[in-house]
Order: C-alpha cells, then sequence, then structure tokens
C-alpha cells in the first residue's frame, strides 16, 4: 500500500482507525476464548441449587468457602493434586529430554530405518487410544506396574507429537554450519547436542512442554485403569469420580476443576516467557 | 481455616489414609455408594473394606477392561441395570446361587430375575431399584381442573391432556423419545424380551414399537415437547421454570427435582403410575463379583450384609436408593408423606410398582437394539423419516450386529 | 525425507586403510543416530509395539471383552466385511471428514495471521493475548460443555437471542428479517446444523494452540531477514507472506498434519454435544463416536478393531497424499 504523499493526514486517521478495529477483534476473541474460565470461577462460589438456573448465571454467589470445605470433605483434593503434580511434571521433564534426541537425530542423521520409525510414529498417533486401552493395561499388567505412577507416564515420554515438533524445529532453527563448526572443534556428537543444540531450541522445548504437561494432566483413561488406590490417583480421576447421579456437588466439583486448571496456566506462563524470550521482535515490529 | 492450614491438615489424613489402607476386600462402584458405604461399614466388621469410586461411565468401561484381562476388579463390583444384562452371561462372575436361592424370595422379583443368566444361576443380585413414575405437576393438573384418572386413563387420553396444555402455553415433556421409550419398555409382551423374543428373532418392527413411535411423534409433530435432551442445562431449567407438565422417570428423579433440579417448585409435584395402568422400572443396581476375585467368602459377606432389611432401609434413608428388599416396604418410613409432592405418600405406591412389575428376559443383544432404536426414533422425531422404514432399517442393522 | 542434512562424519569417506581403532570409530559413528533414537525403540518396543499386533489379532476375531481373553472366536474376514458394509460406518466417516475440514481450515487461516499480528504488538501484549486464546485448551471439558450447551440453547442461547435482535432490531431488520422465519435454530438438536455447532467448539479450542506452535516457529526466524526486507520496502503484510510464511513451513507442515490425525480421531467435542437422546447424533457423530459405542456399549471389540484398521488407512492415505504434496517442503529444511 504506497499512499501518496498528499494523503498523509488521511492515512494518519485511517491507521488510527485500523488499530481500533484490530484491537476490538483482538479484545472480542480474548472475551470469546476466557468467558467459560471465568465462568467456571463463577459456578465456583454458587451451590448446585443456584447453579442450574435459566440461561447464565452471571451472579457471584455465597458458596465458595462452603464450596472448598465439601471439596476436601469428598476427596483427599490435594493428594490427587500432588500426584497429577508429579506425575506431569515427571513425564514433562523425560519426555524432553528423550523426544528432543529423537528428533534430533531424525532431523540430522540420515540412517537405515530412518523412515520406518518416522513413519512408524506417524501412524501410532493414529490409533485411537480408546481400543488400546485393553493391549495397554495388559502390558502394564505383565510389567507388574499397576497402580504405579511410572505406567501413566513413561508410555507417553516418546510422544510422537512431540518428537515431529523437535523434529521440525531442529530443521528450521539449527544452521548446518553450527552442527559442523561443532563437529571440526572435536566436540561429541551428545556433546554437540546437549550444549549446541538444546539451547537454540527452548522455544520448542517450551512448546513441548506446555502440550505434554497440559496432556498428562488432563489424561483421564490411562489413570482411570491403572491407578486403584486413593493415595495414588490423579486429580482427573477424584474429580470424575464423585460425578454420581443423585448428589452430584456441582460447586465443590466446579470449584476443584478450576484450582486445577491454574497449575496449567501457569505452567503456560512460564513456558510462554521461554518461548517469547526466543523472539526478538524489535525488528519484526518497525 | 486458612489455605495453608488446610493443606497441612489434607497431607496430615494422606499419611492417614495410607496407613489405613490394609483393606482385605475391595469395592469397586459408583457414586452415591460411597456415602452409604461410609455410613454402614461401621456396622461390617467382619472384614477391613476398600472403596474404588469412579463416576458410572468410568467405573463401567474399568469393570470391563477388569473382566478383560482378569484382573484388576474388586472382590464387590456395583453393576448398572443397564449393563447387567450382558455382563453375567459371559462368565465372568461368580454363582452366587447357593448363596442367595435360600434369601432371594425377600427380594423384588423382576430384579431377581434379572440377575439372573440364560443357564438360571445368580450371577448378580438386586441391591437397589428404580421404580418407574409419571411425575406431573399439580398445578397444571388438579389446579386447573383436570382429573388425574382421566389424564392417566389411556395414552391417547394423556397425549389429549397435552393437546389442551398446549393452547395455555404448557408443554406436556421436554423430550417426545421419553414418550416412547416408556411405551416400549412397559408394555413388554409376556414371555418376550424388550427387543427381541424367547428364540432371539427380534421384535422391533412389531406393533409396540410402532406404537410407540406413533406416540412419540404425535407429540413432536404437535408441538407438545421442547425437543430438549434429558440431563441437559436446558433440561433443568424446563423444570425450574415450569415448562413441562410431566415427566416419566425413576423414584430418584424426586431427590434430583427436589435438591437441586427444581427445589422452588416444591408442592406442585406429583406422582403416578403411567398412563393405562402401565408399571415399569428405571435404573436400578446390582452386586456381583468377579471370579478374578480371591476371597469370594468375604465378598459374600460384605453382601449379604448390604442386602440384609436393616441395611437397605439405611441406604433408602441415606442416600434414596430404592431397597430390593420386599419386607422393608412395611417401615413406616414408607407411610411418610412428602412435602416435595404436597403431601403425597409417594413410597407406597413406588413400592407398589416394585412388587407388581413384571420381569422381562435379557439378552446379549439388547444395548445393540437399544442404540439403533435411539438412533432411528431420532431419525423419525427430527428427520421426519417414516417410522416402518426407520424401523426395517434398524431391524436390519440389529440382525447384522447381533452375532 | 529426501532433504535430510547429512552430516556423516568426514572419516567415512577418507581414503585411509583403517585400523582396528578407526573401525570401532567408524562402527560407534554410525550407531550414533540408534543411540539418540534409543528412548523411541526401547519405550515404543515395551508399551507400544503389544497393543498394535494385539489390535491387528483382534480384527480378525470375535470378541466380547466381558467373557475374557479366553473367548476370542476366529472369524476370518467378517469384521471386515460388516464393517466395510455397514451404513453407519460411511456415515460417521463423512461426519467427521466434513467437521475435520469446517473446523480444520478455520484454525489455520486464524492462527496463522493472528501468531504474525501478535508478534507486531510488542511483547506484553502477545504475552497476555496468547495466554487468553490458550485458555480454551486447558479449561475443563464439563465446564466447556456446559456454556456451550447454554449457548447453543434453543429458546434461551445467547446466539439465538442475539440472532433474534439482529432479526427485529430497527436498524438491522432489513438486513436479517429473513431470520425470523427460521428461528429459533436447534443448534445441536437439528441434524442440518450440528456439524457447524459441533466444528465451532472444536475450532474454538484448538486455535489458541495453533497460535503457540506458530509463535514457537516465529521465533526461529531471525531478525536481519525482517529487517532487510524492511528496508527493501516491503510492508507489514509483505513481510508476512513473503518472509515469516515460506520459513514457517516446517511448522505449518508439523500443525497441519496433527489437525488432520486430530481431527480425524475427534471424540470429545462431538460426544458431548450430542448427548441426549433427542441431539442430532446422525450427523454429529464421529467416527470415533462410532468405535467407542461398538467396543465398549456393544462389547464388539473385533469389530471395532477392524474400523480402526479401516479408519487408519484412511488417516493413512490423507496423511499420505499430504506428506507426497508438501513433505518435500515441509519436511527438509536447509
Amino acid at each position: 500500500m504506497n499512499f501518496p504523499s498528499d494523503m498523509r493526514v488521511g492515512r494518519g486517521t485511517l491507521r488510527l482507525i485500523s488499530k481500533a478495529l484490530l484491537w476490538s477483534a483482538l479484545l472480542a476473541g480474548v472475551a470469546i476464548t476466557i468467558f467459560p474460565f471465568l465462568w467456571s470461577l463463577l459456578l465456583a462460589t454458587h451451590d448446585r441449587s443456584t447453579m442450574f438456573g435459566s440461561g447464565l448465571q452471571l451472579g457471584i454467589g455465597t458458596e465458595l468457602l462452603n464450596n472448598y470445605d465439601r471439596l476436601l470433605s469428598i476427596m483427599n483434593f490435594w493428594v490427587g493434586m500432588f500426584n497429577s503434580f508429579s506425575v506431569a511434571v515427571l513425564g514433562t521433564v523425560t519426555s524432553l529430554l528423550f523426544c528432543s534426541m529423537c528428533g534430533y537425530a531424525l532431523a540430522v542423521y540420515k540412517f537405515r530405518g530412518q523412515n520406518v520409525l518416522f513413519g512408524m510414529m506417524i501412524c501410532s498417533m493414529m490409533l485411537p487410544p480408546i481400543l488400546t486401552l485393553i493391549p495397554y493395561y495388559m502390558v502394564i499388567n505383565a510389567l507388574g506396574l499397576t497402580n504405579t505412577h511410572l505406567a501413566v507416564w513413561l508410555p507417553f515420554s516418546i510422544n510422537p507429537f512431540g518428537i515431529f515438533l523437535i523434529r521440525q524445529y531442529v530443521v528450521a532453527s539449527v544452521p548446518k554450519e553450527l552442527l559442523e563448526a561443532a563437529k571440526l572443534d572435536g566436540a561429541s556428537a551428545f556433546r554437540t547436542y546437549w550444549s549446541v543444540v538444546l539451547p537454540l531450541l527452548k522455544p520448542g522445548l517450551a512448546t513441548l512442554a506446555i502440550v505434554q504437561f497440559v496432556f498428562l494432566w488432563n489424561n483421564f483413561l490411562q489413570p482411570l485403569v491403572v491407578l486403584t488406590s486413593t493415595e495414588k490417583m490423579v486429580i482427573t480421576q477424584m474429580l470424575r469420580s464423585v460425578q454420581g447421579v443423585p448428589n452430584t456437588p456441582w460447586g465443590a466439583l466446579m470449584l476443584g476443576t478450576f484450582i486445577s486448571i491454574l497449575p496449567l496456566v501457569l505452567i503456560y506462563l512460564a513456558a510462554s516467557k521461554q518461548m517469547i524470550n526466543g523472539l526478538t521482535s524489535g525488528a519484526v515490529k518497525s | 481455616m486458612s489455605m495453608k492450614n488446610r493443606l497441612g491438615v489434607s497431607l496430615l489424613s494422606l499419611g492417614l489414609v495410607g496407613s489405613a489402607v490394609a483393606a482385605d476386600i475391595r469395592f469397586d462402584g459408583f457414586p452415591d455408594y460411597d456415602s452409604q458405604l461410609n455410613a454402614i461399614l461401621g456396622g461390617f466388621s467382619a472384614h477391613e473394606v476398600g472403596m474404588l469410586m469412579n463416576e458410572h461411565g468410568g467405573h463401567h468401561d474399568r469393570l470391563k477392561t477388569n473382566l478383560a484381562t482378569g484382573s484388576g476388579a474388586g472382590d464387590v463390583v456395583l453393576i448398572d441395570r443397564g449393563m447387567v444384562g450382558s455382563f453375567i452371561g459371559e462368565g465372568g462372575f461368580v454363582d452366587l446361587t447357593d448363596w442367595y436361592a435360600p434369601i432371594a424370595d425377600q427380594y423384588a422379583d423382576y430384579a431377581v430375575a434379572q440377575g439372573q443368566a440364560a443357564d438360571g444361576r445368580q450371577y448378580a443380585v438386586p441391591v437397589d431399584l428404580g421404580p418407574g413414575v409419571m411425575y406431573f405437576r399439580r398445578d397444571y393438573m388438579e389446579d386447573r381442573g383436570y382429573d388425574l384418572d382421566t389424564v392417566m386413563d389411556s395414552w391417547d387420553s394423556y397425549l389429549e391432556y397435552g393437546r389442551q396444555l398446549k393452547e395455555e402455553g404448557v408443554l406436556l415433556i421436554g423430550d417426545a423419545a421419553a414418550v416412547a421409550t416408556a411405551y416400549w419398555n412397559f408394555n413388554v409382551e409376556p414371555g418376550n424380551g424388550l427387543y427381541f423374543d424367547a428364540e432371539g428373532n427380534s421384535l422391533v418392527t412389531g406393533p409396540r414399537f410402532k406404537r410407540a413411535f406413533e406416540l412419540a411423534r404425535q407429540v413432536r409433530d404437535e408441538g407438545m415437547d421442547a425437543n430438549i435432551g434429558e440431563w441437559t442445562e436446558e433440561w433443568y431449567a424446563g423444570f425450574r421454570e415450569g415448562r413441562f407438565a410431566t415427566q416419566m422417570s425413576g423414584a430418584w428423579l424426586l431427590g434430583h427435582l427436589q435438591n437441586w433440579m427444581a427445589p422452588d417448585t416444591a408442592g406442585n409435584w406429583g406422582v403416578s403410575h403411567l398412563p393405562d395402568n402401565t408399571y415399569g422400572t428405571w435404573g436400578g443396581s446390582f452386586l456381583a463379583i468377579p471370579k478374578q476375585s480371591s476371597n469370594h467368602e468375604a465378598a459374600w459377606g460384605l453382601i449379604e450384609y448390604m442386602i440384609s432389611e436393616s441395611i437397605q432401609l439405611a441406604g433408602f434413608a441415606n442416600i434414596a436408593a430404592f431397597p430390593a428388599h420386599t419386607a422393608t416396604y412395611d417401615n413406616a418410613m414408607f407411610e411418610e408423606s412428602i412435602d416435595f409432592l404436597r403431601g403425597q405418600q409417594a413410597r407406597l405406591l413406588f413400592a407398589e410398582i416394585a412388587e407388581n412389575v413384571h420381569p422381562v428376559n435379557p439378552h446379549r443383544g439388547d444395548q445393540i437394539a437399544e442404540s439403533l432404536i435411539g438412533t432411528a426414533l431420532e431419525q423419525v422425531l427430527n428427520d421426519g423419516m417414516d417410522i416402518d422404514r426407520a424401523l426395517a432399517n434398524a431391524e436390519q442393522q440389529i440382525r447384522r450386529r447381533v452375532r | 525425507m529426501s532433504a535430510q542434512t547429512d552430516i556423516r562424519p568426514a572419516t567415512l569417506s577418507s581414503g585411509l586403510t583403517p585400523d582396528r581403532g578407526e573401525r570401532m570409530k567408524q562402527l560407534w559413528h554410525k550407531s550414533t543416530p540408534y543411540w539418540f533414537m534409543s528412548p523411541y525403540i526401547i519405550i515404543f518396543g515395551t508399551f507400544g509395539i503389544f497393543p498394535v499386533f494385539f489390535m491387528i489379532y483382534l480384527s480378525f476375531h470375535q470378541w466380547n471383552p466381558v467373557a475374557g481373553l479366553q473367548s476370542m472366536r476366529y472369524v476370518g474376514l467378517e469384521n471386515y466385511v460388516l464393517s466395510l458394509t455397514d451404513p453407519m460406518l460411511w456415515q460417521t466417516m463423512w461426519n467427521t471428514f466434513l467437521m475435520a475440514l469446517y473446523s480444520g481450515i478455520p484454525q489455520h487461516l486464524v492462527a496463522l495471521p493472528m501468531a504474525y499480528l501478535l508478534l507486531l504488538l510488542g511483547k506484553r501484549a502477545r504475552h497476555w493475548l496468547t495466554t487468553a486464546y490458550f485458555l480454551p485448551y486447558v479449561t475443563s471439558t464439563i465446564a466447556v460443555s456446559m456454556i456451550f450447551f447454554v449457548m447453543y440453547s434453543k429458546e434461551s442461547g445467547i446466539i439465538n437471542l442475539s440472532l433474534a435482535w439482529l432479526a427485529n432490531g430497527s436498524m438491522t431488520q432489513w438486513l436479517f428479517g429473513w431470520l425470523n422465519n427460521l428461528l429459533p435454530l436447534g443448534w445441536v438438536q437439528e441434524n442440518s446444523l450440528i456439524r457447524y455447532s459441533v466444528s465451532f467448539v472444536v475450532f474454538w479450542k484448538y486455535v489458541g494452540f495453533n497460535i503457540v506452535i506458530y509463535t514457537a516457529g516465529l521465533a526461529t526466524i531471525s531478525d536481519e531477514l525482517f529487517e532487510a526486507a524492511t528496508i527493501d520496502g516491503a510492508n507489514a503484510w509483505q513481510r508476512f507472506y513473503h518472509v515469516a510464511l515460506p520459513l514457517l513451513r516446517p511448522f505449518i507442515f508439523f500443525a497441519v498434519t496433527l489437525t488432520i490425525i486430530g481431527n480425524m480421531n475427534l471424540f470429545d467435542e462431538p460426544y458431548v454435544l450430542t448427548r441426549g437422546l433427542s441431539q442430532a447424533s446422525t450427523n454429529g457423530m464421529t467416527i470415533s463416536n462410532y468405535l467407542y459405542r461398538i467396543a465398549w456399549e456393544w462389547l464388539d471389540m473385533g469389530s471395532a478393531a477392524a474400523i480402526s484398521w479401516i479408519l487408519f488407512v484412511v488417516i493413512g492415505v490423507f496423511t499420505g497424499l499430504y506428506f507426497w504434496f508438501f513433505g518435500r517442503r515441509g519436511l527438509g529444511g536447509h
């Protein structure tokens, strides 16, 4: 858009208008995405008799503290939170290591069986988990891993999604020359990966960390069949386990659900910092 | 209590839970049975009972996985009435006949029969029932000059009531589909199953289903329902706002209406039998012992305790689980009048229904037929498909699927 | 996969006669990629391989899981024949395909420019806006389903109320008056609308996720490139189109692959929105929902396994075609 110079004034107003339009569109988007999240907080202040009114309940209820007490009386809420946290942290850290190793190998090496392995990964994403649940349980059972946290994070630490993401990230962000220079310096393959490549992958790793953490935290199917004792159960399991027909304490449940999402938001904020540090937007902006 | 204190307290209780876990038998079920067990286990000292609760769907999927792989199930499991037919005939459960037969006549016959497989052995025993009734709004019935007996005389008079209500701006029911389901569920011909006859032939193109579909279509086409799916937020709102004059359901719906769905409508409700003097059941639960349990005796001990007369009554008081033990119906509790139903002695009606329902033979294809018929009904009501064609399609699918 | 960066050690191609030590070194070098791949090989070998073979085996058997493992009965190709001639399979496949399109394409058309736009807005705005857009991805399904049910409500839902307002408002009547003939719309009751209703929820849930992927992708583009383009007189749009877009290719490729696979496996959103008997499940049910029904409600694991392999082939064909057409650009790098 090359405006002639005599239109400069008009261009200024045009800019202002388009900026206003842009921001109202962006903020409308925010309203749509953030609303259910805040709404679940609102619901957490109600009890179930005031919750299911007609339309949307937009008033703030008075039941927040009661709901909290009820929540603690129906489940070991903080035990569940702690379990979810330890599963998600262990699983995420391990998968950052494993996925980056595999993704790195797929991106920079050429080796026999590479296409087969990569194809297998993509294909294994296509098998519906609701059907592999029974054989998964058989494996876990055969290995003696029932009722262990290991069973609900280790199998997912080689998430094909993560390997694929890192592979793409290495392709896009690690210059070939850098790897060659490292080799000329006599760095071993593992050293190159660890101290040359990994630091460059920070934004990619941050993305993977978010996705993996959210997945492990929200995962329900595998914990459902594997974790059987209350001191091992994760929070998704606990929250669902009280959704019985007649007496579901919806207010307490919404409060628990809301609290259980907060770590995800915090992890997102932390990881997002890492992602953004990789971006120096000054030049793009000018 | 501050947040920090609460956190501390619950972490402390973690330690306690850890040490108290030395249970020797485990009960797998869904809520509200956790409340019931917590209330009654004090009286059961023979064994230390652990609990594993999951929400209804999750519990059954988990149990299916356990049965499939032969490991991981509890010693006593709770099974919903809807699943019991497909579970018990497959060899995964302990035969309870020797223990149960001597006391079986103390329980509602139809439910006892539902716990028996085709070989006539008892693999599951009823623990609670769901007598099916018609809930109706008294303020749209006698308060407006209608006569309940006339309205419930036949299905046609029930629909006629709906037409008149429509003139007054009230809907007969939330979802027309419920009319059809009630009709085909509660008018089963003697000797037949729900969807299959004794030889296993499909019945879905028969007159019972045709009539059921026609009734529902009249309700829908004449605008007597709201076309709102059951158990959705909109449905709850409909009850709260008094948009629906009637609803067919189990005795347990009373608790929902009273506690959270529409507490403000107290005093406006009543219950009755279904049109044409129909009785039926809506839900109910069973107890069974998976073969993989290592302690059948102890498991039976817990079941025996849970179905004993006093505990059955306690269950009714604690979690409104309607007792399967028929001697409990003589208890004074059953004569209490219920304010929510404008003082009606509704429990007597529930008990009468429980004792008069006829057993219907389960068939292993019931689940398949149920969902295919549900799809057919949706096609008729929503897409205007011809009834005969929809039913014929469903029958063809059922034949293919039930192998 | 043709454009792999090849950095095999120089010793491999040197003309020296390798002595024993050299040979060991060579072997070590050759095995390096396998060392890096070993976590995948070991863990997939332990947890992943068995389910695959189990599912293949299962697809040739009739099996009611409730009856235990020993009750499997060999039926040859019967499950495949039964499934391939099942009209419901093709109906649900078609539903899935359409919903994948309706929700998938807008996701990327919105997320790509959005990620770039957020970059233009500066650090702080970007941080908080992406966080807000990412929230649907973490918000619980219970809350999401409740809110959408309420919004889609036929009588009192905010969508129908706004449409009615538009159709009857004095300013907007001339444009939206025709809507009055259609209202109230049964967003989750009518088969003609259900796919759009479900697709919108899916779009809503994953758009922020894609923005995050693309933001991470933009982080790989060096400032100098944008600077150079600016000096050459490129405006913001031209910089997006000519600089950012080509360099984002590996990420677009990745994110679209994920959308294809994820959308073809769509389960939660349609399941929640079509619960209840009177919802439009004919057009709203996806193949994963149907699989669940067959496997866990009808207890016919054999047929379900056969269907999942049919689905596998279908997704495989889509993904394969996609790799074929875009893989060279999408997978390769430098």
